[in-house]
């Protein structure tokens, strides 16, 4: 049994929002602090596991530095980008604290409301909060919105796609076994400053794209925050 | 019905030519601590992508560790941790960070770029300063001869070559139609263990590697060989209060570390070969005086979280092995403890002779007027129990539970 081996090149980028009913993207004028944010990029080698490269990782941060910047700009109105913890004004230890638990409550945010583990008491509620460190930030720095955002991106090796290659042969032959190829995942959330809570969160998976590059930072950034939406009836994704 | 042949005998024979599936040391090969040399040198930044990504890696871990609250917020705990670092790598700056944590476990470790998590847990198990540098020695050994470098390397060279044979697996079994998936699962299942035996061979790398510091730096060689005999007698004190028999969990094939039992024979027969090379009229020093000194201070919130384990038989173990260099007030504090959470048959009377004995001496911890008050209540002598807690309450007169007491007092 020889089945057709198709070699098909789907490049899409998804993201999917959500946000609370009462929602509304901020308008006027406010103030935001982009917190530093947590990149990493690597390399997918042949056996599966991913190697940071440090240069990689440093480009693609101050690209999606850059990006940001230009973003922003481009709106108007009072963002700040920190690219370190010490320049997001406040003590560095809290700021630390404050960046670990917002993964924490990224990731229960992703394990509830988008990987199917939906929690009963969510159900048709976006909830989550960073409770009062984030309201002391908010206070100490005099900012609206803290925005946090966090991307990984992963190249294949030269052998890793020696084995993709192989791998569509295999499938050629009757028995598929199909190595995965790098991939791109970021996640950003809106935090409200004067209430602590998360009011916005975005995802963006991707199998194409390459934040290293200027272009490619640009249209991570652009897929992540460029068109945030009000919040939807929850349950149903905002985009 | 060639291809079947062909297989077994390949099996039987085992792998020749296949020199990655048995990569790694033998492990039952004992290592000469003195052959060992450090493979970095002071100021050494990575050069390769690969290490250079580790490195990043720990410096977001550092980072946040750094303003962490499980670090020890002890400076005199933590700069005599890092002193006798230094003094173990000959004053030469390697740039090892050392990072005591606040964690009831025994353990310690080594990341790639140079820093050291020490758990609470070892230093409540040390008896002197000798025992603590062969463990920081052991971790030193690691970073020093770039273990964690070439275990991600190995790790990355040993799950390529499963991949790739699991594809040719794949692609054979659908080429010729026989059954290859059975070959290549012996072949993975072998690089699979082969990656164990890699991590053990390294470990044994670094007790050996530790042992030569702590020889070089004038400390007792046995001390090594010392800290696994008093894990094990814990660990076996352990396994017989909860009537379980004491099983070594690292004496597995799928272990990262060798059997508890065979690193403390290594250890100690090496430390037999240094001492009777050691002809000048030097003595080796525990530096028992020394440790003593820091532990004191320490001593009660390392045990109090060793306690909260409820481990009866290894408290009990490490208490009385602690004894040896005299009961204090807040060990026999903790005897109490441990009989009182215990809870068994004779634990209350066991107990309440632990606390009397404890406030016997000058210095006792207020807790343990505490215990011994509610102690001396529950067993019918409420004035003596009641003497017991206001003298509690003049110990500790903002204790948190101060209005408790009072409450007691007044009934």
């Amino acid at each position: 049994m020889v089945a057709a081996a198709v070699m098909s090149v789907t490049a899409c980028t998804t993201t999917r929002q959500v946000a609370d009913t009462s929602f509304t993207p901020p308008q006027g004028d406010y103030r935001l602090i982009v917190m530093q944010p947590d990149i990493s990029v690597g390399l997918l080698t042949a056996g599966g596991v991913v190697e940071q490269r440090e240069d990689w990782t440093d480009q693609a941060t101050a690209n999606v530095l850059q990006s940001l910047r230009a973003m922003h700009a481009a709106r108007g109105g009072n963002a700040m980008i920190a690219a370190t913890r010490e320049e997001s004004g406040w003590d560095v230890a809290e700021v630390t604290d404050l960046v670990r638990l917002h993964e924490a409550v990224g990731a229960s945010i992703t394990l509830h409301k988008y990987l199917g583990l939906a929690l009963p008491t969510k159900k048709n509620r976006f909830d989550w909060t960073l409770g009062e460190q984030a309201v002391e930030f908010g206070r100490a720095t005099r900012f609206d919105y803290a925005l946090f955002l966090h991307a990984q991106d992963s190249f294949s090796s030269a052998g890793r796609v020696a084995l993709q290659v192989a791998g569509f042969l295999s499938c050629a032959v009757g028995v598929c076994v199909m190595a995965t190829g790098g991939q791109q995942s970021a996640f950003a959330s809106l935090v409200d400053l004067k209430t602590g809570q998360v009011v916005w969160f975005n995802t963006l998976a991707s199998s194409v794209g390459d934040i290293r590059t200027a272009e490619g930072a640009d249209k991570l950034v652009k897929a992540l925050l460029g068109d945030m939406k009000p919040g939807a009836p929850v349950g149903k994704p905002a985009g | 019905m060639a291809g079947f042949l062909r297989r077994r005998d390949v099996l039987t024979q085992g792998l020749c030519g296949c020199g990655l599936v048995v990569a790694g040391w033998p492990a039952s090969a004992r290592v000469n601590p003195m052959s060992l040399a450090p493979l970095v040198h002071p100021g050494y930044v990575p050069a390769d992508a690969d290490e250079r990504g580790l490195w990043q890696q720990c410096e977001e871990f550092e980072y946040e560790l750094a303003s962490s609250n499980l670090l020890l917020q002890d400076p005199t705990v933590q700069s005599y941790v890092h002193a006798i670092t230094n003094r173990l790598l000959g004053e030469r700056d390697f740039g090892i960070r050392t990072y005591v944590v606040r964690d009831a476990e025994f353990n310690a470790s080594m990341f790639p770029n140079g820093m050291m998590l020490v758990h609470t847990g070892l230093l409540a198990r040390m008896r002197n300063e000798a025992q603590l540098a062969a463990v920081l020695g052991h971790e030193c050994g690691h970073y020093l001869r770039r273990h964690s470098l070439e275990r991600h390397r190995d790790l990355k060279r040993k799950s390529a070559a499963a991949a790739i044979v699991g594809l040719a697996a794949a692609g054979a079994t659908g080429a010729t139609g026989s059954n290859w998936f059975d070959l290549a699962n012996s072949i993975n299942t072998m690089l699979v263990l082969s990656v164990y035996t890699f991590s053990r061979g390294q470990e044994s790398e670094a007790d050996a590697y530790g042992l030569k510091l702590l020889a070089e730096c004038g400390y007792m060689p046995g001390a090594a060989a010392a800290v696994w005999a008093q894990i094990i007698a814990e660990r076996k004190a352990s396994a017989v209060a909860r009537k379980k028999r004491y099983r070594d969990h690292s004496a597995s094939e799928y272990s990262t570390h060798p059997p508890s039992q065979e690193r403390m024979e290594d250890l100690a027969a090496s430390a037999d070969d240094i001492a009777s090379r050691v002809h000048d009229s030097r003595e080796f020093e525990d530096r028992r005086a020394e440790w003593l000194a820091l532990a004191a201070p320490i001593r009660f919130s390392l045990l109090e979280e060793q306690i909260k384990l409820n481990d009866p038989g290894a408290s009990l173990y490490l208490l009385e092995s602690l004894a040896v260099d005299g009961w204090t007030g807040t060990l026999r504090f903790f005897e109490g403890e441990a009989y009182r959470l215990r809870g068994g048959v004779d634990d209350v009377a066991r107990a309440t002779a632990a606390y009397l004995a404890a406030v016997a001496f000058t210095g006792a911890p207020p807790e343990a007027w505490r215990a011994h008050g509610y102690a001396q209540i529950q067993s019918g002598h409420a004035d003596d129990g009641r003497r017991a807690l206001a003298h509690y309450l003049e110990l500790k007169p903002d204790a948190v539970d101060a209005a408790m007491v009072r409450f007691t007092l007044v009934q």
